[in-house]
Protein backbone atom coordinates (compact mmCIF):
# COMPACT_ATOMS: atom_id res chain seq x y z
CA UNK A 1 0.00 0.00 0.00
CA UNK A 2 1.36 3.26 -1.04
CA UNK A 3 -1.42 5.73 -1.73
CA UNK A 4 -2.27 8.10 -1.02
CA UNK A 5 0.90 8.85 -3.41
CA UNK A 6 1.50 12.43 -2.05
CA UNK A 7 1.00 11.24 1.47
CA UNK A 8 3.97 9.17 0.84
CA UNK A 9 6.27 11.22 -0.17
CA UNK A 10 5.68 9.61 -4.43
CA UNK A 11 4.80 12.96 -5.02
CA UNK A 12 6.70 16.50 -4.52
CA UNK A 13 4.80 19.84 -4.47
CA UNK A 14 5.70 20.93 -7.44
CA UNK A 15 4.15 18.08 -9.35
CA UNK A 16 1.26 18.09 -7.12
CA UNK A 17 0.29 21.39 -8.34
CA UNK A 18 0.23 19.89 -12.21
CA UNK A 19 -2.19 17.06 -10.69
CA UNK A 20 -3.90 20.17 -9.27
CA UNK A 21 -4.28 21.59 -12.84
CA UNK A 22 -5.13 17.74 -14.24
CA UNK A 23 -7.92 16.97 -11.81
CA UNK A 24 -9.33 20.44 -12.32
CA UNK A 25 -9.25 20.24 -15.50
CA UNK A 26 -11.75 17.14 -15.70
CA UNK A 27 -13.75 18.71 -12.85
CA UNK A 28 -14.23 21.69 -14.38
CA UNK A 29 -14.89 20.14 -18.05
CA UNK A 30 -17.87 17.33 -16.02
CA UNK A 31 -19.66 20.67 -14.48
CA UNK A 32 -20.14 22.74 -17.82
CA UNK A 33 -21.07 19.70 -19.85
CA UNK A 34 -23.62 18.45 -17.21
CA UNK A 35 -24.77 21.94 -18.09
CA UNK A 36 -23.68 23.49 -14.08
CA UNK A 37 -21.77 26.50 -15.43
CA UNK A 38 -25.40 27.52 -16.28
CA UNK A 39 -27.61 29.36 -12.83
CA UNK A 40 -31.07 28.57 -14.47
CA UNK A 41 -30.17 24.67 -14.34
CA UNK A 42 -27.96 25.38 -10.79
CA UNK A 43 -31.36 26.82 -9.58
CA UNK A 44 -33.78 24.58 -11.20
CA UNK A 45 -34.30 22.00 -8.49
CA UNK A 46 -35.36 24.79 -5.98
CA UNK A 47 -38.17 25.65 -8.08
CA UNK A 48 -39.31 21.54 -8.92
CA UNK A 49 -38.06 22.68 -12.83
CA UNK A 50 -34.62 20.70 -13.00
CA UNK A 51 -33.27 18.06 -11.22
CA UNK A 52 -29.47 18.15 -12.73
CA UNK A 53 -27.96 19.24 -9.29
CA UNK A 54 -29.27 16.67 -6.82
CA UNK A 55 -28.30 14.29 -10.44
CA UNK A 56 -24.91 15.31 -10.75
CA UNK A 57 -24.11 15.51 -7.22
CA UNK A 58 -25.24 12.34 -5.59
CA UNK A 59 -23.87 10.41 -8.93
CA UNK A 60 -20.65 12.16 -8.24
CA UNK A 61 -20.72 11.37 -4.34
CA UNK A 62 -21.85 7.30 -5.12
CA UNK A 63 -18.95 7.09 -7.87
CA UNK A 64 -16.07 8.36 -5.44
CA UNK A 65 -17.73 6.77 -2.15
CA UNK A 66 -18.17 3.20 -4.07
CA UNK A 67 -14.39 4.04 -5.01
CA UNK A 68 -12.72 5.39 -1.85
CA UNK A 69 -14.34 2.48 -0.06
CA UNK A 70 -13.44 0.00 -2.05
CA UNK A 71 -9.66 0.58 -2.46
CA UNK A 72 -9.43 1.07 1.07
CA UNK A 73 -11.16 -2.51 1.94
CA UNK A 74 -8.71 -3.98 -1.07
CA UNK A 75 -5.63 -2.51 1.12
CA UNK A 76 -4.75 -0.04 -2.14
CA UNK A 77 -5.35 3.46 -0.15
CA UNK A 78 -4.28 3.93 3.34
CA UNK A 79 -7.22 5.56 4.83
CA UNK A 80 -5.57 6.64 7.95
CA UNK A 81 -4.06 8.74 5.34
CA UNK A 82 -6.89 10.24 4.01
CA UNK A 83 -8.02 14.03 5.13
CA UNK A 84 -11.45 13.57 6.73
CA UNK A 85 -13.66 16.62 6.92
CA UNK A 86 -13.78 17.92 9.79
CA UNK A 87 -17.57 18.41 11.58
CA UNK A 88 -18.68 21.17 13.58
CA UNK A 89 -21.88 20.72 13.82
CA UNK A 90 -24.06 23.66 14.30
CA UNK A 91 -21.47 26.00 12.09
CA UNK A 92 -21.67 23.77 9.16
CA UNK A 93 -25.56 23.68 9.66
CA UNK A 94 -25.86 27.45 9.91
CA UNK A 95 -23.45 27.86 6.81
CA UNK A 96 -25.03 25.08 4.87
CA UNK A 97 -28.46 27.32 5.22
CA UNK A 98 -27.27 30.59 4.61
CA UNK A 99 -25.21 29.40 1.53
CA UNK A 100 -28.64 27.82 0.16
CA UNK A 101 -30.15 30.97 0.48
CA UNK A 102 -26.66 32.83 -1.22
CA UNK A 103 -26.71 29.61 -4.31
CA UNK A 104 -30.61 30.50 -4.88
CA UNK A 105 -29.96 33.99 -5.34
CA UNK A 106 -26.75 34.26 -7.00
CA UNK A 107 -27.27 31.50 -9.16
CA UNK A 108 -23.95 29.59 -8.66
CA UNK A 109 -21.82 28.45 -6.33
CA UNK A 110 -17.97 28.86 -5.95
CA UNK A 111 -16.95 25.89 -8.34
CA UNK A 112 -19.77 26.38 -10.58
CA UNK A 113 -19.25 30.28 -10.69
CA UNK A 114 -15.92 29.61 -12.25
CA UNK A 115 -17.14 26.99 -14.76
CA UNK A 116 -20.26 29.75 -15.07
CA UNK A 117 -17.58 32.43 -16.04
CA UNK A 118 -15.76 30.18 -18.77
CA UNK A 119 -19.16 30.22 -20.72
CA UNK A 120 -19.28 33.50 -20.91
CA UNK A 121 -21.16 34.66 -17.95
CA UNK A 122 -20.34 38.05 -16.57
CA UNK A 123 -22.67 37.96 -13.93
CA UNK A 124 -20.66 34.79 -12.67
CA UNK A 125 -17.69 37.03 -12.41
CA UNK A 126 -19.61 39.09 -10.09
CA UNK A 127 -20.92 36.89 -8.02
CA UNK A 128 -17.00 35.26 -7.52
CA UNK A 129 -16.45 39.17 -6.04
CA UNK A 130 -18.93 38.84 -3.93
CA UNK A 131 -17.66 35.56 -2.42
CA UNK A 132 -14.49 37.34 -2.57
CA UNK A 133 -15.67 40.08 -0.32
CA UNK A 134 -17.74 37.68 1.41
CA UNK A 135 -14.55 36.17 3.08
CA UNK A 136 -13.49 39.47 4.16
CA UNK A 137 -16.66 40.67 5.71
CA UNK A 138 -16.14 36.37 7.55
CA UNK A 139 -12.76 37.79 8.71
CA UNK A 140 -14.13 41.03 9.59
CA UNK A 141 -16.81 39.24 11.89
CA UNK A 142 -14.02 36.65 12.96
CA UNK A 143 -13.69 38.01 16.51
CA UNK A 144 -17.41 37.77 17.24
CA UNK A 145 -17.67 34.35 15.41
CA UNK A 146 -15.08 32.42 16.67
CA UNK A 147 -16.69 31.07 19.48
CA UNK A 148 -19.16 30.13 17.14
CA UNK A 149 -17.12 28.65 14.46
CA UNK A 150 -15.07 26.77 16.86
CA UNK A 151 -18.16 25.07 18.58
CA UNK A 152 -19.69 21.40 18.44
CA UNK A 153 -16.64 20.14 17.24
CA UNK A 154 -16.76 16.13 16.50
CA UNK A 155 -13.92 15.65 14.51
CA UNK A 156 -13.10 13.53 11.74
CA UNK A 157 -16.05 12.05 12.19
CA UNK A 158 -17.80 9.74 9.82
CA UNK A 159 -21.19 8.19 9.25
CA UNK A 160 -20.16 4.62 9.40
CA UNK A 161 -17.95 5.76 13.31
CA UNK A 162 -21.18 7.36 14.24
CA UNK A 163 -23.72 4.61 13.81
CA UNK A 164 -20.78 2.03 14.90
CA UNK A 165 -21.95 0.26 11.37
CA UNK A 166 -20.06 -0.98 8.18
CA UNK A 167 -19.45 1.50 6.11
CA UNK A 168 -20.99 -0.82 3.15
CA UNK A 169 -24.16 -1.00 5.35
CA UNK A 170 -24.06 2.72 4.95
CA UNK A 171 -23.57 2.94 1.73
CA UNK A 172 -26.37 0.28 0.89
CA UNK A 173 -28.79 2.76 2.04
CA UNK A 174 -27.42 5.90 0.08
CA UNK A 175 -27.37 3.79 -3.28
CA UNK A 176 -31.73 2.83 -2.25
CA UNK A 177 -31.96 6.38 -1.60
CA UNK A 178 -30.46 7.76 -4.59
CA UNK A 179 -31.90 5.28 -6.61
CA UNK A 180 -35.72 6.42 -5.16
CA UNK A 181 -34.76 9.88 -5.69
CA UNK A 182 -33.23 9.44 -9.14
CA UNK A 183 -36.44 7.14 -10.29
CA UNK A 184 -38.63 9.90 -8.63
CA UNK A 185 -36.99 12.87 -10.85
CA UNK A 186 -36.92 11.17 -13.76
CA UNK A 187 -41.01 9.73 -13.43
CA UNK A 188 -41.79 13.69 -12.58
CA UNK A 189 -40.29 15.48 -15.31
CA UNK A 190 -40.85 12.90 -17.59
CA UNK A 191 -44.23 13.83 -16.31
CA UNK A 192 -43.85 17.43 -16.88
CA UNK A 193 -42.68 17.31 -21.03
CA UNK A 194 -44.67 14.85 -21.70
CA UNK B 1 -34.31 29.84 -27.74
CA UNK B 2 -32.47 26.48 -29.02
CA UNK B 3 -32.16 23.08 -26.97
CA UNK B 4 -29.32 22.35 -24.77
CA UNK B 5 -26.81 20.12 -25.71
CA UNK B 6 -25.88 19.46 -22.43
CA UNK B 7 -24.84 15.79 -21.45
CA UNK B 8 -26.68 12.98 -19.31
CA UNK B 9 -26.28 14.73 -15.57
CA UNK B 10 -25.42 10.45 -14.55
CA UNK B 11 -22.45 10.74 -17.00
CA UNK B 12 -21.26 13.75 -15.85
CA UNK B 13 -21.68 12.97 -11.92
CA UNK B 14 -19.66 9.85 -12.49
CA UNK B 15 -16.92 12.44 -14.58
CA UNK B 16 -16.57 14.46 -11.05
CA UNK B 17 -17.07 11.34 -8.82
CA UNK B 18 -13.89 10.08 -10.73
CA UNK B 19 -12.23 13.56 -10.64
CA UNK B 20 -12.84 13.58 -7.02
CA UNK B 21 -11.28 9.59 -6.60
CA UNK B 22 -8.19 10.63 -8.37
CA UNK B 23 -7.37 13.77 -5.72
CA UNK B 24 -7.88 11.19 -2.88
CA UNK B 25 -5.85 8.36 -4.36
CA UNK B 26 -2.89 10.66 -5.39
CA UNK B 27 -3.46 13.39 -3.00
CA UNK B 28 -5.12 11.87 0.09
CA UNK B 29 -8.01 14.65 0.05
CA UNK B 30 -10.58 16.07 -1.73
CA UNK B 31 -11.99 18.48 -4.43
CA UNK B 32 -12.68 22.49 -3.06
CA UNK B 33 -13.22 26.10 -4.33
CA UNK B 34 -14.26 28.33 -1.63
CA UNK B 35 -11.16 28.76 0.23
CA UNK B 36 -9.16 30.25 -3.11
CA UNK B 37 -11.50 32.94 -3.01
CA UNK B 38 -10.90 33.68 0.88
CA UNK B 39 -6.93 33.37 -0.38
CA UNK B 40 -7.75 36.21 -2.74
CA UNK B 41 -9.73 38.50 -0.59
CA UNK B 42 -6.80 37.90 1.98
CA UNK B 43 -3.94 38.69 -0.49
CA UNK B 44 -5.89 41.67 -1.48
CA UNK B 45 -6.59 43.34 1.57
CA UNK B 46 -2.68 43.04 2.13
CA UNK B 47 -2.28 44.98 -1.17
CA UNK B 48 -4.31 47.56 -0.21
CA UNK B 49 -3.38 47.79 3.71
CA UNK B 50 -1.11 45.05 4.95
CA UNK B 51 -1.37 46.62 8.31
CA UNK B 52 -5.06 45.99 8.55
CA UNK B 53 -4.99 42.80 7.00
CA UNK B 54 -2.12 41.88 9.62
CA UNK B 55 -5.05 43.10 12.42
CA UNK B 56 -7.23 40.06 10.50
CA UNK B 57 -6.61 36.64 12.91
CA UNK B 58 -8.78 34.83 10.15
CA UNK B 59 -6.56 35.51 7.31
CA UNK B 60 -3.42 34.84 8.80
CA UNK B 61 -3.59 31.20 8.09
CA UNK B 62 -2.90 32.18 4.54
CA UNK B 63 -0.74 35.18 4.80
CA UNK B 64 1.49 33.66 6.96
CA UNK B 65 2.82 31.42 4.00
CA UNK B 66 5.27 32.89 2.13
CA UNK B 67 3.49 33.08 -1.49
CA UNK B 68 -0.60 32.16 -0.82
CA UNK B 69 -1.21 31.79 -4.36
CA UNK B 70 1.10 28.62 -4.54
CA UNK B 71 -1.79 26.62 -3.42
CA UNK B 72 -3.55 23.05 -4.67
CA UNK B 73 -6.50 24.66 -4.71
CA UNK B 74 -6.06 28.05 -6.03
CA UNK B 75 -4.02 25.58 -9.14
CA UNK B 76 -7.34 23.34 -8.99
CA UNK B 77 -9.06 26.26 -9.70
CA UNK B 78 -7.35 27.41 -12.55
CA UNK B 79 -7.56 23.67 -13.93
CA UNK B 80 -11.23 23.60 -13.36
CA UNK B 81 -11.84 27.34 -15.25
CA UNK B 82 -9.71 25.66 -18.14
CA UNK B 83 -11.32 22.45 -18.17
CA UNK B 84 -15.28 24.11 -17.88
CA UNK B 85 -13.92 26.65 -21.08
CA UNK B 86 -12.60 23.56 -23.03
CA UNK B 87 -16.33 22.41 -22.86
CA UNK B 88 -18.14 25.51 -23.15
CA UNK B 89 -15.90 26.27 -26.38
CA UNK B 90 -16.17 22.13 -27.83
CA UNK B 91 -19.91 21.99 -27.51
CA UNK B 92 -20.16 25.50 -29.24
CA UNK B 93 -21.78 26.74 -25.56
CA UNK B 94 -19.47 29.71 -25.25
CA UNK B 95 -21.69 33.10 -24.91
CA UNK B 96 -20.04 36.28 -23.80
CA UNK B 97 -23.79 37.47 -21.65
CA UNK B 98 -25.88 38.33 -18.19
CA UNK B 99 -27.38 35.44 -17.47
CA UNK B 100 -30.43 35.90 -15.28
CA UNK B 101 -33.98 35.59 -14.53
CA UNK B 102 -37.00 35.81 -17.02
CA UNK B 103 -37.73 39.62 -16.52
CA UNK B 104 -35.30 40.69 -14.66
CA UNK B 105 -33.28 43.58 -15.04
CA UNK B 106 -30.02 44.11 -15.62
CA UNK B 107 -28.99 46.20 -12.51
CA UNK B 108 -30.95 43.44 -10.13
CA UNK B 109 -29.09 40.82 -11.62
CA UNK B 110 -25.69 42.56 -10.49
CA UNK B 111 -27.36 43.27 -6.99
CA UNK B 112 -28.55 39.39 -6.46
CA UNK B 113 -25.45 38.23 -8.38
CA UNK B 114 -23.38 39.87 -5.91
CA UNK B 115 -25.10 39.79 -2.69
CA UNK B 116 -26.05 36.02 -3.22
CA UNK B 117 -21.48 36.17 -3.44
CA UNK B 118 -21.00 38.05 -0.78
CA UNK B 119 -23.71 35.07 1.68
CA UNK B 120 -21.91 32.17 -0.10
CA UNK B 121 -18.65 33.79 0.74
CA UNK B 122 -19.32 34.17 4.25
CA UNK B 123 -21.59 30.88 4.33
CA UNK B 124 -18.06 28.26 2.88
CA UNK B 125 -15.96 30.02 5.65
CA UNK B 126 -18.51 29.61 8.52
CA UNK B 127 -19.20 26.15 7.06
CA UNK B 128 -15.14 25.32 6.60
CA UNK B 129 -16.13 24.82 2.35
CA UNK B 130 -18.74 25.04 0.17
CA UNK B 131 -20.59 22.45 -2.35
CA UNK B 132 -17.02 21.28 -3.46
CA UNK B 133 -14.84 21.13 -0.19
CA UNK B 134 -17.52 20.02 2.12
CA UNK B 135 -20.96 18.50 0.25
CA UNK B 136 -19.26 16.76 -2.41
CA UNK B 137 -15.65 15.89 -0.63
CA UNK B 138 -17.24 15.14 3.00
CA UNK B 139 -20.02 13.40 1.58
CA UNK B 140 -17.95 10.82 -0.28
CA UNK B 141 -15.67 10.45 2.79
CA UNK B 142 -19.29 9.62 4.24
CA UNK B 143 -18.27 12.49 7.19
CA UNK B 144 -21.25 13.63 8.79
CA UNK B 145 -19.99 17.09 7.95
CA UNK B 146 -20.70 16.97 4.32
CA UNK B 147 -24.24 15.36 5.18
CA UNK B 148 -24.94 17.91 7.36
CA UNK B 149 -23.89 20.62 4.94
CA UNK B 150 -26.05 19.64 1.88
CA UNK B 151 -28.88 18.90 3.68
CA UNK B 152 -29.04 22.23 5.22
CA UNK B 153 -28.34 23.57 2.27
CA UNK B 154 -30.71 22.07 0.11
CA UNK B 155 -33.51 23.22 3.19
CA UNK B 156 -32.40 27.08 2.55
CA UNK B 157 -32.70 26.61 -0.59
CA UNK B 158 -36.32 25.27 -0.89
CA UNK B 159 -37.13 27.49 1.80
CA UNK B 160 -36.14 30.84 0.47
CA UNK B 161 -37.12 29.46 -3.19
CA UNK B 162 -41.01 29.61 -1.93
CA UNK B 163 -40.11 33.30 -0.51
CA UNK B 164 -38.53 34.53 -3.93
CA UNK B 165 -40.74 32.91 -6.00
CA UNK B 166 -39.92 34.84 -9.23
CA UNK B 167 -36.67 34.94 -9.12
CA UNK B 168 -35.24 32.24 -11.37
CA UNK B 169 -38.72 30.47 -12.41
Amino acid sequence: MNSPLYEYDLLGEGASLIVALVIGFFFGFFLERGGLGNPHKLTGVFYFTDFTVPKVMFTAILVAASGLYLLSDLKLLDMDKVWIVPTYFWPQITGGFIFGLGFLVSGYCPGTSVAGLASGRIDALVAMTGMVAGSLVFAFLYPFLESFYMSAGMGAITLPNLFRINHWIIMVIIYACAGIMFYLMERYEAGKTG
Amino acid sequence: MKKNNYWSPYLSGAGIGLALLAAFYVMGKGLGASSAFSIVSAVAVHQVNPEYAGHLKYFSRYLSVDSPFRDWIVFELCGLFAGAFTGALASRNFHLRLDKGHGMGNATRLFTAFTGGILIGFASRLARGCTSGVGLTGGAQLALAGWIFVISMFVGGFLFAAIFRKMWS
